[in-house]
């Protein structure tokens, strides 16, 4: 009788290891708990500080730039660098900037989600068994290549290599307003651009998205299979739905990484600021990551105070994605939902 | 009597096996050995057979196209579009496996005869000659080497266990309508898409006011690397904490293991494997920046400094990336050489750290495991 | 090899001890006064000297200041320089905040940036020139082995109004004959530069009619078809690697490429060096002692022997030292840089042009100012 509730007080399961047993037991298990959750809380709301830290320390340095009179400041007017010139305000300059970041991350994750999803489920219900594990891992290796090293790849293989599908595509199908224009004889193109831009974020989404393909509970696919569906379908019925918010996420995480890419854009494409759809030319508009990185080096600190506040446009852009994802995903998954965390009453 | 005449006369059923109406066992070779033919063919008319990619494009498109008409002439509508997605995935891995040789391949082309030992083991060093007034460069990255580890393993040190725990706060313990949830979650959207150099400018400003004006050490661009890292380690590990099945925590919770053993031996357990995905993602991603590095930690090409709370140090990324933009003069071999070499050298330590993150996630997932 | 390097060895231990008796003679202080006349350059130097120094700034000067760095520290062995080749501006900036010993910038500070560096530093910031170099027109064009452009050209070219080499403005620069068509393509940084700003001031200067643009920008505007690549040795392989292609790069990063010549005159360290000698003119500063200026093209172009566009790069200094240790070494170092020496070895290590006598004399005057 007595033995029932000492063994449920006991935090579970037998135990012979000289730990602390009954109302003993649930002290420790109390401060425990206590100290876990102060630990993990403090852990978000220091996340919480120091990010709002960062946005506003960023709004403070960029406010004067936003609102300075741009014709007029002469910091701005300096011509020793000389970007700043010639813009009426703010807006009038990273318009086009804006532009080419929107348009640079679109066309990468066009050209490396569906490739990267498409490997996360070859890897996680195609490939056998055994070599599934070694090729998830050179897929992670990809991850670990550094922006540095992209550039360098980009300039080195990239470039020659889509020469002679940039000039195909001018020449055959130049009357299609993307490949129109003069063709970039060194291959300086967006299209190289985005073509490593979506290598590059490729790992990211399919190393999270093979993992959660690989926790879809089994018996749903294991139902939808003895009911006579084909592989494909089993994924579609099963797999898809239960991963959709997953792979939203890590497409998320991909653009991300797109928007924020500095260094690799910036030593492949030849940047401008143009509103331009052209992908085979020289003339392409610039991502705001890739501008800060040249025009940083020669800015005064005004001008740099203006590139930061194009740098703080990306979080505007990055949150509406974001926004907009989570709303999709609101609305339409079966998978995990998000639930209301069983409050323990204190026992 | 009618019956068994009209059943007599009727040519017997042929007889169904399991391979009635499907294809042969090794028709998908075939087909992609005519495609490969037929597309070498279409190159080899307008002259540009030396052009591979192109040709092993144009076949992939059309072994695709055939197997899908093939199949669902043979197969049927619903057999036909399995056939066709094993394909399109099949070729997607192919996809990605192309840049990730050639990634490799032009890397360890360019860097590997540069990694001697000289090279890996000592500082860099510059000779002056007094009597041709010559100055030679000898490349090596060993500050380079101590510093990406100090920097990045700082920056590690402090970014995976606040993103694990504030991840575990989200899922486990904050209501959907908490406030401070509320606000973290739209801070991390916003931030994963924080370009780098905005966060050394963030670490060096912030150094600037707490320690004084023109503060340059490995600490502030470890901040930098934080800035970034903390974000994509919240989101994914959010994620793979999300897909432990509820049956599991409920389990324990009906054993009587208190909350925080639950979430310690039985979430993050199980979804260990994830995690350790999302940290090595996180760390990789930072190893190869260079402008929040030089920007909040300074460059020294020579010097050798280790301690990460003063002076100056620079990272492997930084090296490579500066030996390429600013080569030398005199000795552009040298530079190049030197930039390759510290690339490589850096693909090889993140494959390092991989293999020894693989083997941790390996050793304490649970057994039963996909 | 062997009897060099025991040469240099001998030399060192000599030089070595010569210095430190020099030392030992004037009691440990090396101010410029107190050094005997024959102890100039490399000699001048004092091995107990230590400490690090930190710079930022101008990509042109990296090179040169590997090569000073080099010789400094081949004599003052405890000495390391730390020069962040991350650009003339952040050089700047970072000066300003207080964070480096000096700043290497290709324009010396705005009056703006004058009056903020005052708060930081109470009595001011002295602009002195350390390194020349001249900018070299690439271009890559197997029809023309040798190739001459006017200001005029050159300015027509660079903003989009002379499109083919096949242009009769080029033939008329090049004894009449002309080019076979080939389109231009035209490569230039997509980083601001030193070298945008003094080649731009040239073009300004001397093909106004044609430079709409105007002097003294850091980049160039946009044309249609402009091939930006970032930083200069990138310029230079992309013009290596487009046919067609022109451009203007640093003269030390030139390499194989060919370089045009300019209103006749072929690319030298001579050259570049004439133009200085004839056509730098230091501007009337607020700050004593400064020594920015500005190129005359009009005196450059009167001298034949001149090249026409030089670019010179300076190193900005506080007139106050906060720190008199730190201020003996960087005054010590920039002395060595201000000498034929130290020219010699920056000059060799980054293929540049040096310093003609009279500015560096100018130099170690000012240095001698400094507190």
């Amino acid at each position: 009788m007595t033995a029932t509730p000492a063994a449920a007080a006991n935090g579970g399961g037998p135990r012979n290891t000289g730990a602390p047993t009954g109302l003993a037991a649930m002290k420790v298990s109390k401060v425990g708990d206590r100290v876990f959750l102060g630990l993990s809380s403090g852990a978000a709301w220091l996340i919480m500080v120091v990010l709002a830290g960062v946005a506003i320390f960023l709004l403070i340095q960029a406010a004067p730039a936003i609102g300075a009179n741009w014709q007029q400041n002469a910091a701005l007017q300096d011509r020793t660098s000389g970007f700043t010139l010639g813009f009426a305000n703010f807006w009038d300059y990273v318009s086009p900037l804006l532009f080419g970041t929107i348009w640079a991350s679109f066309l990468a994750l066009l050209l490396g989600a569906p490739v990267a999803i498409g490997i996360a489920l070859f890897i996680s219900h195609y490939a056998p068994r055994r070599v599934s594990g070694i090729l998830g891992y050179l897929v992670d290796l990809l991850a670990a290549v550094p922006s540095v090293v992209f550039g360098l790849w980009g300039i080195v293989v990239i470039r020659p290599f889509l020469g002679p599908l940039n000039e195909f595509l001018n020449s055959y199908f130049g009357w299609i307003p993307l490949f129109s224009g003069d063709v970039a004889k060194g291959g300086s193109t967006l299209l190289a651009g985005a073509v490593v831009l979506a290598v590059m974020i490729l790992p990211i989404i399919t190393s999270i998205s093979r993992e959660i393909f690989l926790q879809t509970p089994s018996l749903h696919e294991e139902a939808a299979l003895a009911l006579g569906a084909t592989r494909w379908e089993m994924i579609r019925l099963a797999v898809f739905p239960y991963a959709r918010s997953g792979i939203i996420s890590s497409v998320l995480l991909g653009l991300g990484r797109a928007l924020g890419e500095t260094m690799a854009i910036a030593m492949i494409v030849s940047p401008k600021l143009i509103f331009s759809v052209q992908l085979l030319t020289n003339d392409n508009p610039a991502t705001i990551a890739a501008n800060i990185a040249n025009k940083f080096g020669g800015a005064n600190q005004t001008q740099a105070d203006a590139l930061i506040a194009t740098g703080l446009l990306l979080f505007v852009v990055s949150f509406a994605v974001n926004l907009v994802a989570r709303w999709i995903v609101g609305r339409t998954s079966t998978g995990p939902r998000r639930r209301r965390i069983p409050t323990r009453k204190a026992a | 009597m009618m019956t068994a005449d009209v059943q007599a006369n009727q040519p017997p059923a042929p007889a169904r096996t399991l391979t009635t109406g499907r294809l042969p066992r090794l028709i998908d070779v075939w087909v992609a050995l005519g495609a490969l033919v037929a597309a070498a063919l279409v190159f080899a008319g307008f002259g540009h057979l030396d052009y591979v990619a192109g040709w092993l494009a144009l076949g992939a498109v059309l072994y695709l196209v055939a197997i899908g008409i093939l199949a669902s002439i043979v197969e049927g509508r619903r057999w036909a579009t399995d056939r066709f997605v094993r394909s399109l995935v099949i070729v997607a891995f192919l996809l990605a496996i192309i840049p990730l040789v050639s990634t490799l391949w032009t890397v360890v082309e360019h860097g590997i005869t540069t990694l001697t030992p000289q090279f890996i083991f000592n500082p860099e060093k510059t000779q002056f000659d007094r009597t041709t007034f010559k100055t030679v460069l000898v490349a090596g990255v060993w500050p380079a080497i101590v510093g990406t580890l100090i920097i990045t393993g700082i920056a590690a040190l402090i970014s995976i266990p606040i993103g694990l725990l504030a991840a575990v706060w989200l899922t486990e313990y904050a209501q959907p309508n908490h406030p401070v949830r509320k606000i973290v979650t739209f801070l991390v959207d916003v931030m994963t898409g924080i370009p780098s150099i905005v966060a050394g400018l963030f670490a060096f400003a912030l150094f600037s006011l707490l320690v004084g004006p023109g503060t340059f050490n490995g600490l502030s661009a470890a901040i930098a690397l934080c800035v970034l890292m903390i974000p994509t380690m919240v989101r994914a590990s959010e994620e793979m904490i999300k897909l432990v099945p509820l049956e599991l925590r409920e389990a324990a919770y009906a054993l009587g293991v208190s909350k925080w053993r639950t979430i310690v031996k039985v979430v993050l357990r199980t979804s260990v494997a994830g995690l350790v995905t999302g940290a090595m993602l996180a760390i990789a991603r930072v190893i190869g920046e260079t402008a929040p590095i030089y920007i909040a930690a300074g460059y020294t090409r020579t010097a050798f400094n280790a301690d990460p709370l003063h002076g100056a140090m620079s990272t492997l990324a930084v090296v490579s990336f500066r030996n390429y933009v600013d080569p030398d003069p005199t000795q552009p071999a040298v530079t190049q050489a030197e930039a390759w070499g510290s690339a490589l050298l850096l693909i090889i330590i993140v494959v390092i750290l991989n293999l020894i993150a693989r083997l941790v996630a390996a050793r304490f997932a649970p057994k039963a495991r996909r | 090899m062997k009897i060099t390097r025991s040469g240099s060895i001998a030399a060192f231990a000599l030089i070595g001890t010569l210095a430190l008796a020099g030392c030992a003679a004037t009691g440990g202080t090396n101010t410029p006064s107190a050094t005997p006349t024959s102890k100039v350059g490399l000699n001048a130097i004092d091995p107990s000297l230590t400490g690090t120094i930190t710079a930022a700034g101008s990509s042109a000067q990296v090179a040169a200041q590997t090569g000073y760095s080099a010789a400094f520290a081949s004599v003052a062995t405890g000495v390391t320089l730390n020069y962040n080749p991350e650009g003339s501006g952040g050089g700047r900036k970072d000066f300003i905040a207080g964070a480096l010993d000096f700043a290497g910038s290709d324009a010396p500070l705005s009056a703006d940036e004058a009056t903020q560096a005052t708060a930081t530093f109470p009595g001011g910031a002295l602009d002195i020139p350390v390194y020349l170099d001249g900018v070299a027109i690439a271009y890559n064009n197997k029809d023309a082995s040798s190739l001459n452009l006017s200001a005029a050209t050159l300015a027509k070219i660079f903003s989009g109004k002379i499109t083919d080499w096949s242009d009769p403005a080029i033939a008329a620069d090049n004894g009449g004959k002309a080019l076979a068509a080939k389109k231009i393509t035209v490569v230039t940084r997509s980083d601001s530069s030193g070298t945008m700003q003094n080649l731009t001031n040239f073009l300004g200067g001397e093909a106004a009619s044609d430079w709409a643009a105007g002097p003294n920008l850091g980049t160039l505007p946009q044309i249609p078809g402009m091939d930006l690549q970032k930083g200069g040795a990138a310029v230079a392989t992309e013009i290596a690697a487009v046919d067609g292609a022109i451009g203007g790069v640093d003269h030390s990063a030139l390499g194989s490429l060919v370089a045009a010549s300019v209103e006749g005159v072929k690319l030298s360290n001579d050259g570049i060096a004439e133009a200085m000698a004839t056509g730098f003119a230091i501007k009337p500063n607020s700050t004593p002692g400064d020594l920015s200026g500005g190129f005359d093209y009009a005196k450059i172009k009167a001298d034949t022997k001149a090249y026409p566009i030089p670019l010179v790069s300076y190193a900005i200094i506080p007139a106050q030292f906060k720190d008199a240790a730190k201020k003996k070494l960087v005054v010590a170092y920039l002395e060595f840089i201000a000498s034929a020496d130290g020219q010699k070895a920056g000059a060799t290590k980054a293929n540049s042009a040096e310093l003609p006598d009279a500015i560096l004399k100018q130099v170690v005057a000012t240095l001698a100012t400094v507190k």
